[in-house]
């Protein structure tokens, strides 16, 4: 469904991608790990739209995207969200989905409100719903942002780190809300996490990325022990 | 002297609803797209002349060129967003202000030589000279018409924005534009909208001040001042803001009208900057 063909980028001397190539397919929950600086969250950018690459092409269900700008790519099921979140700060909880469900879902009137309640019932925001999400705290602010990445109904969800800097509890939570939400929509996943506790019990790839190039990939487990990985971990161990 | 302040206050409120009409524009235009543009009054200048022309030319009331005149403003605001404005706003913060600037003077240019620089006014009919008291206060009707019209404006302009899908669009797209894209919004679309109502509103404000006093082509540059002071006393990209940044714009004037007329604009311009050394974000914000 997602196909990277050889894409390069750099940001003056620094390479975040190096002819990269990967290949998503349908329903599948890939995990990226890698340390500070590897190009995870570019990737993302290029992926969403957000980032243009230097060279090389990305295509979503067939069809060439590398030209389309994060909007219309987004109308075409890739959803993603920030690592820091970003929510339209003086609109509502409730508002955000909205917005989300009618532009990016392109479900109108009745269909995007459903959509929306929806959403917020599963995200566990129903109570928050008309609060500005200006006034929220961060796990809160984790979850609209999952939460606005769901209402555009995506094919494709790409997570950012939502897990970092929450408590074991307040991941588990995430982790099932995600878990839940791929179990009825069937949608791709690719999560980049620092917190490797979190991914492990929902991906079933793992890819580790390291200036700007897969240097592991594979069931996550196996990529967790090679050689090559434990090395850009310096020593500390990923798991 | 109690009956002379009551009066002072009640037209300056009617005065201000009028500021906060030319004003709203330049309120939407800067809280939605960061543009501030400096053509805005000259914009507005422009439907003036459009009224009288069609007003003259067509044998009508001026009000009855409204219903011809604001689609056109609307189309000549989209029209300037996609030519012109979206380039200017890729070009740094200050690109739009010279892009704009040099619209403004390409405008007063352009009236001169077309309409030259006599001044004009706008033939309201017998509602002009109409008024009516209460107690002992005379008002005009077209002062308290401009100053209901300006309230619905904003009304409506509110409620677009807070009730309605296109409003939430528009409202996302002002408060982060990647995270916009990111939810699929069409962002030049919501831009072009943005810029058609902020011309429209401008160019009726225009037609209301050509009907209650004479404009000539450069009167945009002063038309400007009064609308950006209004913006910035209320409180940037807030509309109700901007109503009363031009209400309190108002009262002063008049009231220090009642002491001095000379004084009066002068004062305003003190408030202005009083304002902005105080609560350089305004007073709703």
């Amino acid at each position: 469904m997602l196909e990277l063909d050889r894409i390069t980028k750099r940001f003056g001397r620094v390479t975040v991608a190096d002819s990269l190539s990967l290949a998503v397919r349908p329903g599948e929950a890939v995990g990226v790990v890698g340390p500070n600086g590897a190009g995870k969250t570019s990737l993302f950018g290029i992926i969403s739209g957000d980032l243009a690459p230097d060279a090389g092409e990305v295509r979503f269900d067939g069809r060439p995207v590398t030209r389309l700008d994060a909007s219309a790519r987004c109308r075409l099921g890739i959803g993603r969200t920030y690592q820091v979140p970003r929510p339209f700060e003086g609109m509502t909880v409730l508002e955000n989905l909205l917005v989300a469900a009618e532009q990016g879902a392109g479900a109108r009137g009745r269909a995007g409100l459903s959509l929306a309640i929806r959403v917020l019932a599963e995200t566990g925001l129903t109570e928050l719903a008309d609060r500005p999400a200006e006034r929220l705290g961060l796990l809160h602010r984790k979850r609209l942002e999952l939460a606005r990445a769901l209402s555009t109904r995506p094919k494709l969800l790409l997570l950012d780190e939502v897990a970092g800097g929450l408590t074991d509890p307040e991941v588990t939570e995430l982790v099932e809300i995600i878990a839940t939400a791929r179990a009825r929509d069937g949608l791709a996943v690719i999560w980049i996490e620092h917190v490797v506790r979190a991914l492990t019990g929902t991906v079933d790839r793992l890819l580790c990325l390291a200036a700007g190039r897969i240097i592991g990939d594979g069931r996550p487990e196996e990529v967790l022990a090679a050689p090559a990985v434990r090395e850009v971990f310096l020593g500390t161990d990923p798991r | 002297m109690i009956m002379g302040l009551v009066t002072g206050i009640v037209q300056g409120v009617l005065l201000g609803g009028a500021y906060a009409l030319i004003a709203c524009g330049l309120s939407l235009a800067f809280g939605v797209m960061r543009l501030v543009n400096i053509a805005h009054g000259d914009l507005a200048v422009c439907g003036a002349y459009l009224a009288l022309v069609l007003a003259t030319g067509l044998g009508v009331p001026v009000a009855v060129t409204l219903p011809l005149i604001l689609p056109i403003a609307f189309a000549a605001g989209v029209l300037l967003q996609l030519v012109l404005f979206q380039r200017a706003l890729r070009g740094g913060v200050l690109a739009p202000v010279l892009v704009t600037f040099g619209l403004s003077v390409m405008i007063q240019n352009l009236l001169v030589t077309g309409a030259s620089a006599d001044p004009r006014s706008l033939d309201g009919g017998r509602l002009a000279m109409a008024g009516f008291t209460i107690g002992d206060l005379t008002l005009s009707w077209l002062r308290v018409i401009g100053f209901l019209l300006a309230v619905a404006v904003l009304g409506t302009l509110h409620l677009l924005l807070r009730r309605t899908a296109f409003g939430r669009r528009i409202r996302a797209t002002a408060d982060d534009l990647e995270t916009a894209r990111l939810v699929g919004i069409r962002v030049r679309p919501v831009f072009a909208c943005v810029a058609g109502i902020a011309v429209a509103t401008a160019v009726l404000a225009g037609v209301y001040i050509g009907l209650t006093a004479t404009f000539d082509p450069y009167a945009g540059g002063l038309t400007l001042i009064f609308a950006f002071e209004a913006v910035v006393v209320g409180g940037l990209g807030s509309l109700w803001g901007t109503l009363l940044g031009g209400i309190v714009l108002g009262v002063t004037q008049q009231l220090v009208g009642l002491w001095d007329v000379r004084f009066a604009v002068l004062a305003v311009h003190v408030l202005f900057f009083t304002v902005l050394v105080v609560r350089p974000r305004g007073l709703l914000s």
